[in-house]
């Protein structure tokens, strides 16, 4: 036991005295926030740049509106639409799409529009871009379009535009999120990304931690330096005190992190509520508010599934000679992390169901799955129980089958053992 | 009671049986050189002993005592062949690790580091990363965790490999402190002179299996008193006469011959001197490098 805390306590301070750790814990944060943050902000900036876009108008009657109804401006007060009007016959149709096609290559136009004559009835509208992969920019042309032309169908009807736009406004409607306790909380989506973040952030730990614990099984490896410490240590004992030693980095650096945040929300400077209002356009937001039950689920998934990945990195770093072999071995393990955050979307929203279920069941899983049912909605404690019960056996399995490849795997140089090699070392160790 | 004992320990690694039955036993206080050719299973043995490995069967005791609780192996140093250090540690780190390691108290180890520090001329550099030092200094750095504890036993895989002359003599110096000190030190080498003058016992082993061992005089008595030395200048045809050479260790002007049995060493020097002129001859005890040969090849 004493010799293990000596092996703890060299893999944690020979860590956490590094610049590699302060910096880390600088920009994980920061990693994250971006990853979370800058595709939706970036998303939601309004492009600057004034674009070009000829319009084609077959009916004669849409373009004066549209342009009137599309007319949203820059920072510097230019208009982000110049349309400019091209009156043809429709028997040059085609000939004029295929000139403006060009002009749009050779960069004077940015896009063009086609009006049908028959689009008061069931004619289709066309945009023709360079780019059209902005849903934002074709959403408001769309709309503006659809505003154009379905006033003109009223006001053919002879109704008043004002009326009926009055009588098909849309109606207002909330979600609000029933806690474990029975009450009523908002809920703007924020479930859904907390579910995500928390996820997501067991995901890149057990990328960053495992390789960390198997990183520094290799270089004892390569170093030959483990001869020396095995013949001091048990290899078992070496193996756990290494686990240990990282996990307590990552909980170091959890607590600094924790510490941050409560010191930014306590002055006030919400991060999240930095970027909120830009994104939602709204003033005041609720901050996501995670229950203490959830942070310590999160805690107790985050260990187990640490100590499950980091067995498993522990194992591939005892069988291989450097990073470059571990590679190979590495991609089951991958597999096992990435699926979870690719089911997330759909645990998330059928949080409940059947598949959802089993999935939670799988050890491997669990940490994110499970985790991502909890936030999303409480399931039965029973599925919690049993969950939690399969991870602890699966670790314990998992120990005792990767101590034993560690103990003889330590020792070999050279070829990488292949698999009923690697069978016979848990056989006879 | 012995300070090392081997009771019938064999392990096989696949089809490669590479420590067949081998029992040895090791007095304290002894230097016990364990010697072989390349590939005859010392360093499997040494790791068995350090129960890096586990043997098929037999028995290893320490002290009388199974070696199978760290405890036990805490009250050894042990020199692996292949060497290491952590690199990126600094020097006296990684001494304070290891002798932690070995159950010591901080109280203890400090002022023995510093002795040691001291006594290899290192103490400048102690707070220097291991990555930074010359090689030859982080083979002394490893070195002295080896002895740092004050083990009982101290067992050396190839000591001298790799060391310059200089530093080869430092680690033979405190071989010798620690003999006098009380300790037993086995060590495996491939230097039959630094062997003949160091141990007091040695143990032969060749494919796995013991050839030869106990105290080295008696080695050397056994193996008799037909040996010769010649300096000549001239033919050699005499090494040839199969009725009184049984082998020879031929360098040109000089030779260590083996007779055969019940052959006067007289007959040799007589023969000798037929076909060239000798400005020495001496009948001397077999050298161990000459038993090691001659056994190995018997084999």
């Amino acid at each position: 036991m004493k010799k293990m805390w000596t092996v703890l306590r060299r893999e944690y301070l020979s860590r956490v005295k590094t610049k590699g750790f302060v910096i880390g814990t600088i920009l994980l944060p920061l990693f994250m926030l971006a990853i979370f943050i800058l595709p939706t902000l970036f998303m939601f900036l309004k492009s600057d740049k004034p674009k070009q876009i000829a319009v084609i108008d077959l009916t004669g009657m849409v373009f004066d509106s549209l342009f009137v109804t599309l007319s949203d401006t820059n920072q510097a007060g230019q208009r982000l639409y110049n349309f400019v009007k091209h009156q043809i016959a429709a028997e040059d149709l085609e000939a004029t799409k295929e000139r403006l096609r060009a002009a749009v290559n050779q960069k004077g136009l940015d896009g063009f529009i086609v009006i049908p004559a028959n689009i008061f009835e069931d004619g289709t509208a066309e945009y023709q871009a360079k780019s059209v992969s902005n849903f934002r920019e074709n959403e408001a042309i769309r709309d503006a379009i659809n505003r154009v032309v379905t006033d003109t169908r009223i006001r053919r009807s002879g109704l008043d535009t004002e009326t009926i736009r009055q009588m098909v406004r849309r109606i207002k409607f909330t979600t609000k999120r029933v806690t474990p306790e029975g009450k009523e909380e908002k809920d703007e989506g924020f479930t859904f990304a907390i579910a995500y973040f928390l996820g997501f952030f067991i995901y890149m730990s057990m990328f960053i931690y495992g390789a960390i614990v198997m990183r520094s099984v290799i270089e004892e490896k390569t170093s030959r330096v483990v001869e020396s410490v095995v013949s001091s240590v048990k290899p078992f004992q070496l193996m756990a005190g290494k686990i240990f030693g990282v996990g307590a980095v990552g909980l170091t650096q959890f607590l600094i992190w924790a510490i941050v945040m409560g010191l930014l929300s306590l002055y006030g400077l919400q991060v999240v509520g930095l970027f909120a209002p830009k994104m939602a356009g709204a003033q005041n937001i609720d901050l996501p508010s995670v229950s203490l039950g959830v942070l310590g689920f999160f805690v107790i998934f985050f260990v187990l599934g640490y100590f499950l990945y980091s067995t498993l990195y522990a194992g591939i770093g005892a069988m291989v000679n450097s990073d470059q072999e571990a590679q190979q071995l590495l991609i089951p393990v991958s597999l096992f992390i990435v699926v979870p955050i690719l089911l997330m979307t759909y645990i998330i929203g059928n949080p409940s169901s059947q598949t959802a279920v089993i999935l939670s069941l799988v050890p491997f899983f669990a940490p994110i799955i499970m985790l991502a049912r909890i936030v999303v909605e409480m399931p039965p404690l029973w599925q919690i129980v049993v969950c939690l019960a399969i991870m602890v056996v699966t670790i314990l399995g998992l120990i005792w089958i990767v101590g034993r490849i560690y103990r003889v795997g330590v020792l070999m140089y050279g070829k990488r053992p292949t698999l009923p090699e690697i069978i016979k070392w848990i056989k006879y160790a | 009671m012995q300070i090392l004992e081997l009771e019938n320990v064999a392990k096989s690694f696949g089809k490669l049986e590479a420590v067949k039955d081998l029992s040895l036993a090791v007095p304290p206080g002894t230097m016990y050189g364990f010697l072989g050719p390349n590939g005859a299973g010392k360093t499997t043995t040494i790791r068995m002993i350090m129960e890096i490995i586990l043997p098929d069967h037999g028995e290893i005791l320490i002290n009388g005592q199974p070696n199978t609780s760290r405890e036990i192996l805490d009250r050894v140093g042990y020199l692996p062949e292949e060497r290491g250090v952590y690199r990126k540690m600094k020097v006296r780190e990684a001494l304070e690790f290891f002798a932690e390691l070995k159950g010591m108290k901080k109280r203890d180890y400090a002022p023995q580091i510093n002795v040691w520090l001291e006594r290899f001329e290192m103490t400048e550099v102690q707070n220097k990363k291991m990555e930074e030092l010359s090689k030859g200094n982080q083979q002394k750095v490893q070195f002295l965790t080896t002895v740092l504890h004050a083990p009982d036993l101290i067992i050396l895989d190839e000591p001298f490999m790799g060391l310059d002359p200089l530093n080869a003599n430092l680690v033979k110096d405190v071989m010798l402190e620690q003999k006098a000190r009380g300790a037993s030190i086995v060590f495996s080498t491939h230097q039959m002179d630094a062997a003949e003058k160091l141990c007091d016992a040695i143990c032969l082993i060749n494919k796995g299996q013991k050839v030869l061992d106990g105290e080295l005089k008696s080695i050397k008595r056994n193996f008799g008193r037909n040996n010769v030395i010649l300096a000549y200048d001239g033919k050699s045809d005499f090494l040839k006469n199969n009725e009184l050479v049984e082998r020879c260790d031929d360098y040109g002007n000089y030779v260590e011959v083996h007779l055969r049995d019940g052959v006067n060493p007289q007959a040799l020097l007589a023969a000798a001197m037929q076909q060239a002129e000798i400005s020495r001859f001496e009948v001397v005890e077999p050298s161990l490098h000459e038993i090691f040969i001659a056994t190995v090849k018997e084999n």
